[in-house]
C-alpha cells in the first residue's frame, strides 16, 4: 500500500487537536484511512441522550471519493438502513473533495436532527415516518434508549 | 455488411426528423422507402441476434462521429498520453513542471495532455510544482534551498499494485506481446487477459521512463556542483528556487503546501492547485436521481431510456457553483524556462516590482483586493475544458446500456424459439399466416419463427428509433 497522503494525516492532527463538539473520531492503530466514530444525538430529536457508533473508511481515492461510511448502533431513521447505511447527498453525488472527515460527520449529526423519508434508505421506516410521524418518532425514541444509551463512563 | 454505414446513415437522418416532431410528414411521403429502410433496419437486427459483435460495433459508430479505432490506435494513443505525463526536468514554466508530481494515482490522470501542456506554456493555467508537505515562514533563504535541493521530479511509485500481481509483462522493449497470451482461452478471456498485461506493462514503462528522467535529473545537479562545469541552463538559480517557494499557500484539497500564484476558482477564488483541479470532472453518465415515493415500487435501471442518461458538468468544490472553472494570473517576478528566461539566469533583482512579491505578510483583505482586481486580465479556464472527450463518452455509454437492452430482447426471442411451449402463442402473432396447427413439420416451425423473429426485429428497430414516449407503449406491446 502506497503512504498515507499529507491529506489525511493533516486531517487526523486536526480532528485531534481541535475535535467537534458531540463527535469524536479516531484512526485505527494497523489501518489509519479506518476511523472509529462516535455521534451524539442531536438535542430536541427523537435521537438525544444517545451515542451512535459508526466506522468511517477513506478510500484509495480519497478525497476525490467520498468516505465510506456506516452506523454501527442500530437506528431507527427512514435514511438509515438495518446495516446502517446512510442515504445522505454529501456522501454520494453532493461529495466534494473539499469537504473532510469533520464535516461529514456533521452532516450525519445534522440528518438525524432533520430525517428526510422523501429520499428513503429505509422504505419501512420512511412510510411509517409519513403516516404517524409522531409513533415513528416515538419508536425512535425508544431505539435510542434501548441501543444508543449513553454509558456513564465514571 | 456492406449496407450498413448507409443504413445508419438513414437511421441518423430518421431520428433527427422525429426526434424534432417534424418527420411524420416526410415519411408519409413516401411509405414505399419507408418500408425498405424497415426491411434493411429489420435485416441488421436478425444480424445482430444471430453474430451479435460485428453490428454492435457498428453501432457504437453511430455515437462516436470520429470513426472506430482500433485496440492497437488505443493502446497507442494510451501510451502516448502515459508519455506526456512523465515530469521532465527540462520542460519547466516559472519553476514548476508540465506534468504532475504524483499526489494521485497514475491511472486517474486522464485530462488532455497536450491541453493543459498548452495552458501552462501559455500561462493560462499554474504549473506543477513540486509540492511541499509543510513551510515554515521563519525558514532561511539557505534553509529553503536546501530543500529545494533535495526535491524529487516525482513521487516515488508504489512496486506493488494489486491488480498487477502475477500479471506477466515480458520484454518491454518488445511492442508484440501476444507471446504471453493463452492461446487455449477463448477469444473473449484473451482479450481480457490482452488488456490486463497492456496495462500492467504501461505501468512498468511508465515507471521506467520516470525514473530515467529522475536519474537525469539527479546527474546534471551533481554535474552542476561541479566547478569546472559549464552551467546547466535548464536548472534553476538558488534565487529562483527562493522565489518561487518563499510566497505560496496551502491548497485546501490536497493540504500541500503550494507556491504562490495558484489557480483561483472564479466563482468564490479559493486557491486550487493544478494537480487537483486536473482531478475535477464531470459526473459519470448516470440517471436523474429522483426523490422516490415510498409507496410505490421503484422502477428497475434496466427499464429506463437510455436517453435519459445525463453528466452534469463539474461543480465547484468549494462553493457548488455548477461548470466549475479556475482562473490563473502569471506571476509578475518570474518568467523562466518554455516562453522565458533559462532557469539558470534568473536573479531575484530582476523584474523586481515593488510592493508586488514583497506582501507576503499583507492582509488577507489586500490579497483578496488584488486577486479580484487581477480578474479581469487572467483566463478562465474551465473542467470541461482539459476533458473534450466527455460528449462522446455520454454517446458512447447510452449506446452500450441501448444495445445491452436489445441483447436483453434478442435473448428473450431466442428463448422462446428453443421453448416448444410457445408454438401456441405463435399461431395467435398477427403476421403467422401459415396455418400451423397439428402436425406441423420441422420446417414450417422454423420459417415461422423466422417471421416472427423478423416482426419482432421490426418492432424493436422502430421502438429504437421512436421517442420515449412512442417507446414505452410499442415495448408493453411487444411483451405482451
Amino acid at each position: 500500500m502506497a503512504s498515507l497522503p499529507k491529506r489525511i494525516i493533516k486531517e487526523t492532527e486536526r480532528l485531534i487537536s481541535d475535535p467537534v463538539p458531540g463527535i469524536t473520531a479516531e484512526p485505527h492503530d494497523d489501518n489509519l484511512r479506518y476511523f472509529n466514530v462516535t455521534v451524539e444525538g442531536p438535542t430536541q430529536s427523537p435521537y438525544e441522550n444517545g451515542i451512535f457508533k459508526l466506522e468511517l473508511y477513506l478510500p484509495d481515492d480519497y478525497p476525490m471519493e467520498a468516505p465510506k461510511v456506516r452506523f454501527l448502533t442500530k437506528i431507527y431513521h427512514p435514511n438509515i438502513d438495518r446495516l446502517g447505511r446512510i442515504c445522505l447527498d454529501v456522501l454520494k453525488t453532493n461529495w466534494s473533495p473539499a469537504l473532510q472527515i469533520r464535516t461529514v460527520l456533521l452532516s450525519i449529526q445534522a440528518l438525524l436532527a432533520s430525517p428526510n423519508p422523501n429520499d428513503p434508505l429505509a422504505n419501512d421506516v420512511a412510510e411509517d415516518w409519513i403516516k404517524n410521524e409522531e409513533a415513528a418518532k416515538a419508536k425512535a425514541r425508544e431505539w435510542t434508549q434501548l441501543y444508543a444509551k449513553k454509558v456513564d463512563d465514571n | 455488411m456492406g449496407n450498413v454505414p448507409g443504413k445508419l446513415d438513414q437511421d441518423n437522418i430518421y431520428f433527427n426528423q422525429s426526434g424534432r416532431g417534424a418527420g411524420t410528414q416526410s415519411n408519409n411521403a413516401s411509405p414505399e422507402k419507408n418500408r425498405i429502410t424497415r426491411n434493411r433496419r429489420a435485416v441488421s437486427l436478425v444480424n445482430s441476434v444471430l453474430a451479435t459483435s460485428r453490428t454492435s460495433t457498428n453501432l457504437s459508430d453511430e455515437a462516436n462521429p470520429n470513426k472506430r479505432r482500433s485496440t492497437r490506435e488505443r493502446e497507442a494513443l494510451k501510451e502516448e498520453h502515459a508519455k506526456g505525463l512523465v515530469v521532465k526536468y527540462n520542460e519547466t514554466v516559472d519553476g514548476g513542471y508540465l506534468a504532475p508530481y504524483g499526489v494521485y494515482s497514475v491511472e486517474k490522470l486522464d485530462y488532455d495532455v497536450q491541453i493543459v501542456k498548452k495552458l501552462i506554456v501559455d500561462r493560462k493555467l499554474a504549473p506543477f510544482y513540486t509540492p511541499l508537505q509543510d513551510f515554515d515562514k521563519s525558514w532561511t533563504k539557505e534553509e529553503v534551498i536546501k530543500i529545494i535541493n533535495g526535491l524529487p521530479l516525482h513521487s516515488t511509485f508504489s512496486d506493488c499494485i494489486e491488480e498487477f500481481d502475477g500479471v506477466p509483462t515480458g520484454n518491454l522493449k518488445r511492442a508484440n506481446f501476444d507471446d504471453l497470451i493463452d492461446r487455449s482461452l477463448s477469444k473473449k478471456e484473451q482479450r481480457r487477459e490482452h488488456s490486463k498485461i497492456f496495462k500492467a506493462r504501461l505501468y512498468k514503462k511508465r515507471v521506467l521512463w520516470q525514473e530515467g528522467e529522475n536519474e537525469l535529473f539527479l546527474e546534471k545537479k551533481i554535474e552542476s556542483r561541479s566547478p569546472n562545469s559549464k552551467p546547466n541552463q535548464y536548472l534553476p538559480s538558488d534565487d529562483l528556487k527562493y522565489e518561487v517557494y518563499r510566497n505560496g499557500n496551502e491548497c485546501p484539497i490536497c493540504f500541500l503546501y503550494f507556491p504562490e500564484p495558484l489557480n483561483y476558482s472564479k466563482c468564490c477564488l479559493q486557491p486550487i492547485c493544478t494537480e487537483c483541479f486536473v482531478q475535477i470532472k464531470r459526473s459519470e453518465p448516470h440517471f436523474p436521481h429522483e426523490e422516490i415515493d415510498p409507496m410505490q415500487p421503484a422502477e428497475s435501471e434496466s427499464e429506463k431510456d437510455p436517453n435519459l442518461l445525463t453528466s452534469e458538468p463539474a461543480t465547484c468544490p468549494y462553493c457548488a457553483t455548477p461548470d466549475f472553472s479556475i482562473m490563473y494570473c502569471p506571476p509578475k517576478t518570474r518568467r523562466t524556462g518554455l516562453g522565458g528566461i533559462p532557469p539558470i539566469a534568473f536573479k531575484s533583482d530582476q523584474l523586481y516590482i515593488p510592493g508586488e512579491s514583497s506582501n507576503s505578510d499583507g492582509s488577507d483583505e489586500t490579497n483578496l483586493r488584488s486577486r479580484s482586481k487581477s480578474v479581469e486580465g487572467s483566463a478562465i479556464i474551465s473542467a470541461d475544458s482539459i476533458r473534450p472527450d466527455w460528449e462522446n463518452k455520454l454517446k458512447k455509454e447510452r449506446m452500450r446500456l441501448m444495445k445491452r437492452s436489445n441483447n436483453a430482447t434478442a435473448i428473450h426471442i431466442s428463448n422462446r424459439l428453443v421453448q416448444p411451449e410457445h408454438r401456441s402463442r405463435n399461431g395467435s402473432t398477427p403476421g403467422s399466416s401459415s396455418p400451423t396447427t397439428t402436425g406441423a413439420n420441422e420446417t414450417t416451425t422454423i420459417n415461422e419463427l423466422e417471421e416472427q423473429m423478423v416482426e419482432e426485429a421490426i418492432k424493436l428497430s422502430l421502438e429504437d428509433n421512436g421517442t420515449s414516449g412512442k417507446k414505452k407503449k410499442k415495448r408493453s406491446q411487444t411483451l405482451s
